[in-house]
């Protein structure tokens, strides 16, 4: 009986695999179908066209071909192949850029217990499928930021390190680290004050004191230094000499270091407090690295100083500057945040860009979510930050800071196809993202993702 | 409160007070605000409106308003200005030092959140400059019964006057996780019900016996039996919701559901008793998928009456407005958005004669902003309560952008 109730399984199965394998087949289309679609001529017609370059066309025509932009303008010939979106009444302009995220790492890949780690990589830790269990942080997640206009974000190694790692910058459409990346390493990302983690649950090392972190800060450079210096005699010697000394040996944190310290890519200082902020600058100007202060919620005390050495600050959200951990924080943290910081740093000539510090799509009484970003600004900009340094400092300000701005951040022929079509203004509270395409690829539809 | 508690009390809200009294010192007790668009929430917006203000309460409003001689006017031509903001479900004062929950002890609704307040810390002034002007802050959600909220407003010089409603609402919670949380309320009911009984037996009798003891857990319950306390509950899941509808059914209290993010899944049920929904946070940070925020739309179709709140620090308080603004954007009127923030927590809370809405006699408890009420691009200009200037933006600026 038994063996005969197995049997007709077998056969049933047998009969139904054609049916199985079919719909499998068509799930995975459905699935790959966006993702894997050759880039097409997109041409958007009669929208108002925020290029962020300081133009505006009240009702132009957007060219994508081959996933760069191929026309700006007012208007013109629409190619025969295009496929043509209608604008009309609509706002468009360039992808949105999230400065500063931790998307994609998952908490417990985000921060190391060991102070100084520049050898750690974005591409070792990002996992695109999202959390193994909650789906949190994966393809899912870019949905919910592709939602909110976003197509490109910093990501960072975490903040409870002293040097964190090498941070990236990434599109946020794609099925693979290397057809999303648009720059990494993008910098070197650290910790000032930083708060030393635990792992598996053990408790965290005390922290060290400020002293002690800038100490360890300035010889960890200098040793980076003497390598360089180590490696660059070894170049110079003759084929001969090079048989008799011995090759020095590879050291992945400082042939990270050695990027930043002969200008390739800038520092990204994590720091609050004034004394935060000095020191690094302290810092960077002995070593003479790029510098790029995140969060700053402390900058417009010392905003002559950024503007007159020209560093600039990505800015933490308006709203949740530093997260839940806000009330429970110190009195001195919540006197020195400032709602005006971003408009305060702009009118001193600091160039500003906002990140979310969203860590998944969600991070609930955190910070921000990475998919409001464009509100964020909307909030700086009722606190003094004109409506168009708002957006600038979402799109083209965002990606001269990342240095990536020769392929993103304004709508301009030669640039990336990554354009996002919103229902009124990208400012006011009802207006809602309803195309995003990212790489001349429609990534994100308002109608079909409503379906 | 015992005396030497209120004494401490008293003289810490005095040292808070000392930071933001300059702000209302020297002002007049009789002002007029001329040519704004008020949303008075009574009736339809008035475009270019008069208000007189007199000794902090609303003395008129409208559009053919005699101003009387010799007063202050300010000029907020092309402003908009609404009723200070009502948040229903806060935990300001009650969470620094930790004060929330009596976690060993599920069943406290004898607690008071009125002990426990602490009135130092920076967020209350936080909560003035986003436009909230009164709250009801209470207990935390660790326990099934944590105790009564106190309602109160975000600013003032006397705190005995600032406090609208020393025992606002009984709160409870249920966390959908344990089958006993239900039964757990149940039976404490039951338990007041006969401790009700006995004391009206004894009320209605010669009195010769003596008293029943006082109970002063039963006490808190067998208000909300005799109607007198609102039952607001802490709940999840639309299971729970459904089993709480059924504890009303049988015992009668008044309830109003805090969070409920699965509400709209049982919203006729809900509709059905009146009971309404004090809906979760939805302000920038917090993680909600887009069925939660459409769901809102659908309680407002049902026809169950909304507020919005804050949970802070759960949200803060200073980006409550948020909250309606993001209803907004999914699809909710906006009078309905800005009753959900004003009107209608006042009611839910039994304030409404005195706040809630921009109306003669009511408390001028004011925000004007500079733009439309709901946009994220609009600043709060300036903040009322009780007719005292609470917030004047320009001043604030002034005072925090000083360089080193």
């Amino acid at each position: 009986m038994r063996q005969d109730k197995k049997k007709r399984q077998k056969q049933m199965l047998k009969k139904m695999f054609p049916f199985i394998s079919l719909s499998f087949g068509i799930l995975l289309l459905a699935v790959f179908a966006v993702h894997s679609a050759e880039p097409e001529v997109i041409a958007i017609k009669d929208g108002k066209i925020l290029t962020m370059t300081g133009k505006v066309y009240e009702k132009g025509l957007v060219i994508i071909k081959n996933g760069k932009i191929d026309k700006v303008g007012k208007g013109g010939r629409i190619p025969r192949d295009a496929k043509v979106i209608d604008a009309q009444g609509k706002y468009v302009m360039p992808g949105v850029i999230d400065a500063m995220t931790y998307f994609g790492i998952r908490p417990f890949s985000r921060n190391v217990p060991q102070p100084v780690t520049p050898q750690n990589r974005i591409a070792d830790a990002y996992y695109i499928f999202g959390d193994l269990f909650t789906g949190e942080g994966g393809i899912q997640a870019e949905a919910e930021l592709l939602c909110g206009g976003i197509t490109t974000v910093y990501i960072a190694p975490g903040s409870g390190q002293l040097i964190g790692g090498q941070g990236a910058v990434l599109k946020t459409n794609g099925r693979t680290y290397d057809g999303m990346v648009v720059s990494d390493p993008a910098s070197i990302d650290m910790t000032m004050a930083y708060a030393p983690v635990g792992q598996f649950g053990a408790p965290p090392p005390p922290r060290p004191t400020r002293m002690a972190s800038m100490a360890l800060l300035r010889t960890t450079l200098m040793g980076a230094k003497a390598y360089a210096q180590k490696i660059e005699g070894y170049k110079g010697k003759s084929a001969e000499e090079k048989e008799k000394a011995p090759k020095p040996p590879r050291d992945l944190g400082n042939e990270a270091l050695i990027k930043l310290l002969n200008g390739e890519i800038p520092a990204r200082v994590e720091a609050d407090y004034v004394d935060d902020i000095l020191a690094a600058v302290r810092v960077a100007e002995e070593f003479g690295l790029k510098l790029i202060i995140d969060s700053g919620l402390g900058a417009y005390k010392v905003r002559g100083l950024l503007a007159e050495k020209k560093i600039p600050v990505v800015l933490g959200p308006v709203s949740h500057p530093i997260g839940f951990t806000h009330y429970n924080a110190s009195h001195e943290v919540q006197e020195l945040e400032n709602e005006r910081n971003a408009a305060l740093l702009t009118e001193a000539g600091v160039k500003i860009a906002l990140g979310s510090h969203s860590y998944n799509y969600g991070g609930s009484g955190k910070h921000t979510q990475g998919r409001w970003l464009l509100l964020e600004a909307a909030l700086a900009s009722s606190f003094g930050l004109s409506e168009e340094d708002a957006l600038k400092a979402v799109t083209i300000n965002a990606a001269e800071i990342l240095g990536v701005s020769d392929r993103i951040g304004s709508l301009e022929k030669g640039k990336d196809g990554d354009v996002v079509i919103l229902s009124g203004h990208p400012l006011k509270i009802e207006s809602l993202v309803e195309h995003v395409i990212i790489d001349g690829l429609i990534s994100y539809s308002r109608e079909k993702a409503n379906q | 409160m015992s005396v030497i508690k209120r004494v401490v009390f008293v003289s810490l809200v005095i040292v808070y007070l000392a930071g933001v009294s300059t702000s209302s010192g020297n002002q007049e007790t009789t002002f007029v605000l001329k040519g704004a668009r008020v949303h008075t929430v009574a009736g339809p917006p008035i475009d270019n409106a008069t208000i007189v203000i007199e000794n902090g309460k609303i003395a008129a409003v409208g559009q053919n308003v005699t101003i009387p001689a010799g007063v202050k006017i300010i000029d907020v031509t092309g402003k908009e200005i609404i009723p200070g903001l009502i948040d229903d479900h806060s935990h300001m004062g009650a969470y620094v030092p930790n004060d929330l929950n009596e976690m060993p002890q599920p069943i406290g609704p004898e607690n008071r959140a009125i002990d426990a307040l602490h009135m130092g810390t920076p967020d209350w002034n936080e909560a003035v400059k986003g436009g909230v002007t009164t709250i009801v802050t209470g207990p935390g959600s660790g326990e099934r019964m944590g105790g009564q909220s106190v309602t109160i407003k975000t600013f003032g010089k006397d705190l005995e006057k600032r406090i609208l409603k020393e025992a606002g609402e009984l709160k409870m919670a249920i966390n959908g996780i344990n089958l006993s949380h239900i039964p757990t309320i149940h039976s404490n009911f039951l338990k007041a019900k006969e401790y009700l009984k006995k004391w009206e037996k004894y009320e209605s009798g010669d009195k010769k016996e003596p008293p029943p003891p006082r109970d002063l857990a039963m006490e808190a319950l067998a208000k909300a039996l005799k109607g007198e306390e609102v039952v607001r509950v802490h709940i999840m899941w639309a299971n729970d919701i459904m089993s709480f509808l059924k504890l009303k059914d049988e015992f009668g209290f008044e309830l109003q559901f805090i969070h409920a993010p699965e509400a709209w899944k049982v919203a006729d049920e809900i509709a059905k008793r009146n009971v309404p929904v004090i809906c979760m946070p939805i302000e920038l940070a917090i993680n909600v998928p887009e069925s939660l925020l459409r769901g809102i739309v659908t309680l407002h179709k049902a026809g169950v009456k909304l507020a919005m709140h804050s949970d802070h620090p759960v949200s803060p308080e200073k980006w409550f407005r948020i909250n309606a603004s993001m209803a907004i954007r999914y699809g909710l009127p906006k009078e309905a958005a800005l009753k959900a923030v004003t009107i209608n927590p006042a009611e839910m809370a039994k304030v409404a004669d005195r706040v809630g809405s921009i109306e003669k006699g009511k408390d001028a408890d004011l925000v004007v902003l500079d733009g439309p009420w709901y946009e994220a691009t609009t600043p709060v200009d300036m903040v009322l309560v009780d007719g005292l200037l609470a917030y004047d933006r320009h001043q604030d600026e002034h005072m925090a952008e000083e360089e080193l």
